[in-house]
């Protein structure tokens, strides 16, 4: 066999892998929607975080509860800033747009308008399930006693280093900044890849605040190494959240609260039966004791279940106001 | 109750038929997980959790346990028989591995080899979880933006010690690695860097894909190229017996498989290092110790060195993961969401309030890595069979491979892009003597360096005293110093001596 015909073979089978491998997205939509076996779910932001323990209980009580028959893949796609994730959901087609859920939140919408073309409207917005906020927390090394303290420091010129992780929560620090009246060279800001790397640094005293949910710091606060400076809500938390001050307490400001939504979304492919029966399993999964219980009791959320209609319609307002405050186009 | 102690009981709890069942599922899973490319442990971990529901949760975990230690060990299959990493870490194992299987003809030799040096790293970084995890994932917590900086700087100098024989193409190569790693998104400031417009490299280029393309496919286009040279055929005996390893073997593996145990054990431990950097450095270091053969020949102490330091990393990994609640990796986090499922609350309280889970899971690393061992060593004779087919067969089959691995990884036809461009890179490399180790290396840190490196100086408004005040930043900056001046110092004074003597 001489050279070319080797290479042909080659190239044939190279082409083969690849149409199997991408080849079963073609096939037709029935009428009546059946999720398939594999349900994949696409986080976009890195595991352990906030979005990630909400997507993974979720799909846990889908599982257990029997909401969903098949098993559901949780994969997280970080790459470009969840961008590609975002964008690869966005344009799947045929069966698979209808067995692919995305975990979609106000700080995944805020720099997805930012950084690139794509827009709500590319996606089929499944259900809002929950609404959180942040608080400012700081660790046994923090040199300030409490906020109030950090921000006059800072107002004296000294350096005040907040971590935290990238979109709402860069969004929260920005507008608590702007209230307080400081330059972001005196409370600087030092963005991770999550609120969990975030939480490391504070841990190793390498930041002095820093800025998360409830959900993902509630562990250390029950350990004692975070401590609750901050709330950033109209009112204070409850629970052991309690003694952290919202900003009028201490001071001549104005509450920042950031409402920043969880939600879930689909495909724009996804077919109208397959959005109907993802938004009311999301339903039931809002109604379960599991979901009250482990979920937003425990992470101190507002349960806030909206169904696809209105969901939608929150959202695509949501991006209006942002796209216009930003002078987006 | 002593550490010990506590281990012990773990094992009560480990030692039941069901457990060690569990286990031995989970090894054997682990390892075939691990030895296929581009499909890693997390996806493993991730398949297997839902079939784990029905079960009480330290069997469970015990099964996880087991899959993810066992990965480590599969991963140096293919690096070994075909010079495909099976995940990152084993790029350095293929640095020796291949070599030695190929032109020493030593297969079997060279994957035992991996895993016994995988199982004394991986036992080192258990004793040393066991009795100082918690100690441990504290001190990691002390490295900083600024520690983590120096030592990615001294990680980037240790490059220097695989450039080979001509170091303007060893740094050309390394430039090129940096390069590569800077395409994508700015993770501090979010701004888009060389993507043309182009999303998907505003998502950067993807590592696996990468490795896999310049180590493996570029070795398919050299395969059609010398496809008429290799006609002779491997006729070495295919059994354990013939794989055994020689007293000799193992006096050379033990010294470098113990340094690299601590090396890696350390590695792992520090946030985001993980276990692809501690076998790099874990082979870098080795470098600068005796070795009876060159490494990069296929010496058993370059194959000890990194595989050691690898197990030992994902050990160590284990650290923070158990007593702070911090996933160091992506497994871990689908652990931790195992975890909560089972109602179970990761995070600092863990070993307090779930000391028989806890201390259950440490003990069933340890079960797991003498069952994989003995699983590992079983398959050997099978697997070394790949080696006599004949290359019209291979070329087809590495291909399928590398395409297979490079696409699961990033779950789209980009890996596959990628791997194919990297291949042509890498066969273009390799042919114009380029060593390709330096290449991979610097882009693995690079990202890392340049994320560390600006949020200290965020942090230090952009004064270096940062790298000089902080006590264990200065001591880390000192060893980097001194590794770049005394070469020089001593090649002035070698200059010197020479011109009195003459």
């Amino acid at each position: 066999m001489n050279i070319k015909k080797k290479l042909i073979i080659l190239l044939a089978v190279l082409s083969i892998c690849s149409t199997s491998l991408i080849g079963c997205q073609n096939k037709e939509t029935s009428k009546t929607y059946e999720p398939s076996s594999t349900i994949s779910w696409i986080v976009t932001s890195s595991p352990g975080g906030g979005s990630d323990i909400f997507t993974r209980m979720i799909s846990d009580i889908m599982t257990t509860e029997n909401i969903v028959e098949g098993t559901i893949v949780v994969t997280n796609k970080t790459d470009g800033g969840g961008e590609i994730g975002r964008n690869e959901v966005a344009h799947l087609t045929g069966e698979k747009a209808n067995n692919t859920l995305l975990t979609f939140n106000s700080g995944d919408l805020m720099p997805m308008v930012q950084n690139t073309q794509n827009r709500s409207s590319n996606f089929r917005i499944l259900a809002i399930m929950a609404v959180d906020k942040q608080l400012i927390f700081k660790s046994e090394h923090t040199k300030y006693n409490d906020f109030k303290e950090a921000i006059e420091a800072a107002k004296n010129g000294e350096s005040v280093v907040i971590g935290g992780s990238k979109g709402d929560d860069i969004a929260t620090y920005e507008a608590m900044i702007e209230e307080i009246g400081v330059s972001q060279d005196n409370m600087k800001y030092i963005t991770y890849d999550s609120t969990g790397d975030a939480i490391t640094a504070a841990l190793g005293g390498h930041v002095e605040f820093v800025i998360s949910k409830p959900a993902a710091a509630s562990e250390y606060v029950e350990a004692g190494l975070l401590i609750p400076v901050l709330a950033l809500a109209n009112e204070r938390y409850t629970g052991n959240l309690a003694d952290a001050p919202t900003l009028s307490e201490i001071g001549d400001y104005e509450n920042v609260e950031i409402p920043v939504w969880r939600g879930v979304a689909a495909p724009a492919a996804m077919s109208d039966e397959a959005v109907a029966f993802w938004s009311e399993a999301l339903g039931k999964v809002a109604e379960t004791e599991q979901w009250k219980n482990d979920y937003i009791e425990k992470n101190k959320l507002i349960p806030d279940y909206k169904d696809t209609v209105e969901a939608t319609e929150y959202v695509t307002q949501y991006e209006k106001e942002f796209m216009e405050a930003n002078g987006i186009e | 109750m002593g550490n010990l102690e506590l281990l012990l009981k773990g094992f009560a709890i480990v030692l039941t038929p069901q457990n060690i069942g569990a286990a031995l599922v989970g090894a054997i899973l682990g390892l075939g997980v691990g030895a296929m490319p581009g499909v890693g442990s997390l996806a493993g971990v991730a398949l297997l959790l839902p079939l784990t529901y029905k079960f009480n949760p330290t069997t469970a975990i015990i099964m996880l346990g087991a899959l993810y230690y066992s990965n480590m060990y599969g991963g140096s299959y293919s690096a070994i028989l075909l010079n495909i990493p099976g995940d990152s870490p084993a790029v350095m194992t293929a640095l020796d591995g291949y070599p030695m299987a190929k032109k020493r003809k030593r297969p079997g030799q060279a994957l035992l080899t991996a895993n016994m040096s995988s199982f004394i790293g991986g036992t080192i970084g258990m004793i040393i979880l066991t009795f100082a995890g918690p100690g441990l994932a504290n001190l990691g917590l002390k490295f900083g933006p600024s520690e983590m900086t120096a030592i990615l700087l001294i990680a980037m100098t240790s490059i220097s010690w695989l450039v080979g024989e001509n170091p303007i193409k060893g740094i050309l190569i390394t430039m090129v690695g940096i390069l590569m790693a800077s395409i994508g998104m700015d993770t501090l400031s979010g701004s888009p860097r060389y993507d043309f417009g182009n999303m998907y490299l505003l998502g950067g280029i993807p590592f696996t894909p990468f490795v896999i393309g310049t180590v493996g496919f570029s070795q398919v286009i050299s395969l059609i190229n010398e496809r008429n040279k290799t006609t002779k055929k491997m006729d070495t005996k295919l059994s354990i017996r013939g794989s055994m390893l020689t007293k000799r073997d193992f006096k050379r593996l033990v010294p470098p498989a113990l340094r690299s145990g601590f090396l890696g054990t350390f590695v792992g431990v520090l946030p985001g290092a993980g276990a692809t950097t501690g076998s790099f450095m874990g082979y870098a270091i080795q470098k600068k110790f005796k070795n009876e053969d060159e490494l990069g020949t296929g010496a058993v102490e370059g194959i000890a060195a990194c595989e050691a330091a690898n197990n030992a990393a994902a050990a160590g990994a284990f650290a923070p993961l158990l007593a702070l609640g911090i996933p160091g990796s992506g497994t871990g986090a689908v652990l931790l969401g195992g975890l909560m499922m089972w109602g179970l609350n990761p995070g600092p309280l863990l070993f307090k309030n779930e000391p028989d889970f806890a201390w259950g899971l440490i003990s069933s690393l340890f079960l797991s890595n003498i069952l994989t061992l003995i699983v590992a060593i079983m398959v050997i004779p099978f697997l070394t069979k790949i080696l006599s087919v004949p290359t019209k067969y291979m070329i087809p089959i590495i291909t399928v491979v590398c395409v297979v691995g490079s696409y699961s990884t990033t779950y789209s036809m980009y890996g596959v892009f990628i791997m194919l461009a990297s291949g042509i890179l890498g066969y273009f490399l390799q042919k114009n003597d380029y060593p390709v180790a330096p290449m991979l290396l610097s882009f693995v840190l690079a990202p890392l360096l340049e994320t560390n490196m600006r949020k200290a100086f965020i942090i230090s408004e952009g004064s270096l005293s940062i790298f000089f005040t902080r006590p264990i930043t200065l001591v880390l900056m000192i060893i980097f110093i001194s590794l770049i001046t005394v070469p020089i110092i001593r090649g002035i004074l070698g200059k010197v001596k020479k011109q009195k003597t003459a």
